[in-house]
Parts: structure tokens; sequence; C-alpha cells
């Protein structure tokens, strides 16, 4: 996936300044900076989930597989292609087996869906802890077990991409391990993109980072180089928590 | 309580592969050193010349790791000893690699007088201090703090030798001055034999940090808890 000179803008308020990047297939790209830098915003212009924001515009391009996501393109099939879990656990009040099977049969899977469920949970880390309870309330899981619910019902639709937009910001920090032990496995499947504030939690699950500050993206590399050996100070002074 | 597999434990795997690496590859070096010094085996010690460039290349990739674990994954209480006391070792064990090709070296200069040999100890000097590192090498690979207490305690040997030695090869140059420059480069390779047992030493009280959390340097036998 590239983003190429992206800008965006919230009414008048100038929230990303022209952020061209690559983000690697089967990696995990963390994006980090502190709060109100734009990292969130620039996730949510991957998946055109910033289109219903009123007065909010886009300019500049992103591509998935060298097609724009923008200019003519269904946001619908954007989102199956490039799916996204939030920091909140935010199951349907459905069964477990539901949340999975609901997304997939409205989008015209005709397969196997006690395959689907099984496929879905083992990617996410779940289906040991919930095979013998799927018909019961997902709101009965706890919520690092609700997240890796949301997870395997991005799953369900085989996106390419997985957004996550701190998803473990919710969680203890068992639960938080056991995530970031699901995201580690998950690479090799899909493309991950994680926004977090935890910049110890970028550093464990991340291939490369990305550090934004005030709507710019300041610097991208490999993680290890991010913290061990930043090119840019105000990274440095980010990471060793001089600001932010 | 489910166990959860950790990146970091794939790290610390690593770090361990590459310290033991580093070990062998030192032992096998001074092991081949004191060969090529004992029998004069020059070929033998430009080998074990050549082959100082791996252990320095090893020593910068640990570091490395090292580094790298620091910086990813910030450890905490026993794994944070572990880190300190690799990047140590990893020191000390670089160290007794340049100690043996400086006993490798010394082979060129002692084959012009090698008589001088025969009237030391230096074999058993060098065969304790070797015993001293491959007994820390079992103990770091084992977490045993009781045989890496052991070897603290071995060092008063190795420097009991080497007393014995140095006074031998004093004695020796005087009735043999015309033998001074092997007599002089031997007494510089007992020497180096000593600071390996001492670097043995150090690395068995590393061991004894990271199983114990005890810091037992700089105190004397009777005072170590």
């Amino acid at each position: 996936m590239q983003t190429r000179d992206l800008h965006f803008w919230y009414g008048t308020s100038h929230a990303l300044k022209g952020i061209s990047m690559d983000i690697a297939s089967h990696e995990v790209t963390a994006f980090i900076g502190p709060s109100g830098c734009g990292k969130s915003t620039y996730l949510r212009c991957l998946n055109r989930m910033n289109d219903l924001i009123p007065g909010a515009r886009v300019e500049g391009k992103v591509l998935l597989d060298g097609q724009s996501i923008y200019d003519g393109a269904d946001p619908v099939l954007v989102r199956r292609r490039v799916g996204m879990v939030f920091q909140k656990p935010n199951p349907f009040p459905k069964s477990i087996r539901e949340n999975i099977v609901w997304g997939a049969r409205i989008n015209g899977y005709t397969g196997s869906e006690d395959e689907l469920v099984e496929r879905c949970l083992t990617h996410a880390a779940l289906w040991n802890e919930v095979k013998d309870r799927l018909s019961d309330n997902a709101y009965g899981l706890s919520g690092g077990q609700q997240q890796r619910l949301c997870i395997a019902r991005a799953l369900a639709v085989e996106p390419e991409v997985l957004l996550m937009d701190e998803p473990a910001s919710a969680l203890d920090p068992i639960a938080t391990a056991k995530l970031e032990e699901t995201i580690l496995e998950l690479k090799s499947r899909y493309t991950i993109v994680i926004v977090t504030h935890n910049m110890q939690q970028a550093s464990r699950v991340s291939d490369s980072t990305a550090f934004f500050y005030l709507g710019e993206l300041v610097e991208k590399d490999a993680t290890e180089t991010i913290f061990t050996r930043p090119s840019v100070k105000r990274t440095e002074e980010y990471i060793s928590g001089r600001f932010g | 309580m489910p166990t959860i597999h950790r990146h970091l434990d794939d790290e610390l795997h690593v770090l361990a592969d590459l310290l033991m690496e580093m070990a062998y590859l030192v032992d096998e070096q001074l092991a081949n050193a004191v060969d090529a010094l004992s029998k004069l085996d020059l070929e033998q010690a430009e080998r074990v010349r050549m082959r100082d460039d791996e252990i320095d290349a090893l020593e910068i990739k640990i570091d490395r790791q090292c580094e790298r674990i620091l910086a990813l994954h910030q450890p905490v209480a026993s794994e944070l000893r572990v880190i300190i006391t690799a990047i140590k070792i990893n020191t000390d064990l670089e160290r007794i690699g340049d100690h043996a090709k400086n006993l490798a070296r010394a082979a060129r200069v002692v084959a012009e007088s090698p008589d001088v040999l025969n009237a030391v100890r230096l074999t058993d000097m060098a065969d304790a201090a070797r015993a001293m590192l491959r007994k820390v090498q079992d103990a770091f690979a084992r977490r045993d703090r009781v045989a890496a207490r052991e070897v603290v305690a071995d060092d008063q040997t190795v420097d009991r030798l080497y007393q014995d030695v140095l006074a031998g090869l004093v004695a020796y140059g005087q009735e043999h001055p015309e033998q001074l420059r092997a007599v002089s480069r031997l007494i510089t390779s007992a020497k180096s034999i000593e600071r390996i047992s001492d670097h043995a030493k150090n690395i068995a009280e590393q061991v004894v940090f990271v199983v114990e959390g005890t810091d037992i340097r700089h105190r004397k036998l009777t005072e170590r808890p």
C-alpha cells in the first residue's frame, strides 16, 4: 500500500500535510506520535473511514496494489480489502459465530460457515478459548477476547490489509500480550498497520515504525533503527519521553 | 493461566545461542593456541591468529543483539540481568580470544629456544585455566550457580601456578641469559593465561548474578553471600 503527497483537512484545519509512504506487505507497520499528530487520521484515510466526516477533504493518492482507493473506487469494496479494528472492542450483540459469518454472508460468501468460523477464530488466536460456546453472546467474552473476536470478524471477509487503531488501549497487560502475539502471527498472511500510543508496543510488534508530528511524517524506518538510531532528533526526543 | 509465548523469548534464545557459539569458538581457539605453543607448531599458531577475526565479528553481533533487545523489549528483573551479564560475558570472552592469539604468537619466538618450555609448568597452568573456562561455559548453559562459585574459587589455583611459573622463568633467565627473548615472551604468555582465568572468574561471577541476583564481585571468598 502506498500514499503519495496525501493531505487531509477537517474543515479549515490542515491535519495531514503531504504524507508519502510505502507500507510493506506482510509486515507490521506502527504509527506513533503525540495526540493530534495525525496518525489516526492517516490510518482512517487508508480505508476511507474519513469519508463520512462533514467538511472533511482529502487530496493526494492512496494506492492499493497500484490502484487508487479514491477517484471513483467503491468505498465498500475498499473496506472489504482493507479491514479495521478499533480502539474499543465493538462486537455485534449476537453470538460469537454470528459475529464471524454475518459480514461474510452479506458479502456473498457461499462456502462452509463452520470452516469459516474455525479458520477466522484460529487465525485470531481465539478458537481454543471459545470453540465450545460459539452460540454464546459475544458480550459475554472478556475485553481481550472481544477484541480478538473483532479481528476474527475482520478476517472473515478476507482483507489484504488490517488496520488497527490503538487495539490494546482498553485491555489489561495479559490481554495485551495475547493480542500482540496474535498480531505477530497474523503478519504472515496480512499486511498490518497499527496506531499506538504505547511505544513499547510499537517496538515489540512492528517491523517498521513511522513517527508523525503536527500532521507531518517526520521519519519512517525499520523499527530497530527507529528505536536505536533514529535519524531525526525530534524522533529520539519523542521515543525517549522528552515530549508528547 | 495460559502461558504466553513472547517475541522476547525468541530474541533471548538467539542471544543465548550466539553466546554459546562465542564460548565454543573461544575455547577452541584457546586449546589450539596452547597446542601451538607447547608443540611450537607455527602453522597452527597462524591459524589461531587468522580465526581471531571471527571472534571479533561475533562480539559485535552479540552486542548488537543486546542493544536490540534493550531497545525493542525493555526487559526487566531476571531478563534484564541476562542482558547486562551477556554484555559483560561477551567482553570477557573476546579478551580471552585476544589472549589466545597472543599465546599462539609466542610460539615463533619461543621456537628460537625451545628448551625453556621444559623448565616450567606452563602447560599445566594453561590446562587449569582452560578447565575453568569449560566449567564456566557449562555453568552458564545450565544456570548452575554452584559450579559457577567453584570456578571463582579455582582462580586461586591458577594464581598459585602463575607465581610458580613466573619464579621458574626468572630463575631460568638468570641461568640462561642468552635465551632472555624467549623467557620474556613466556612471562608474557604466563600473564595471558593468568588473565584468562581472571576472565573465566568474571564470567562465573556473572552467572551467579544472573541466577541469584547476587553481586559477588570484589569480595573475598569468605565474605561472599
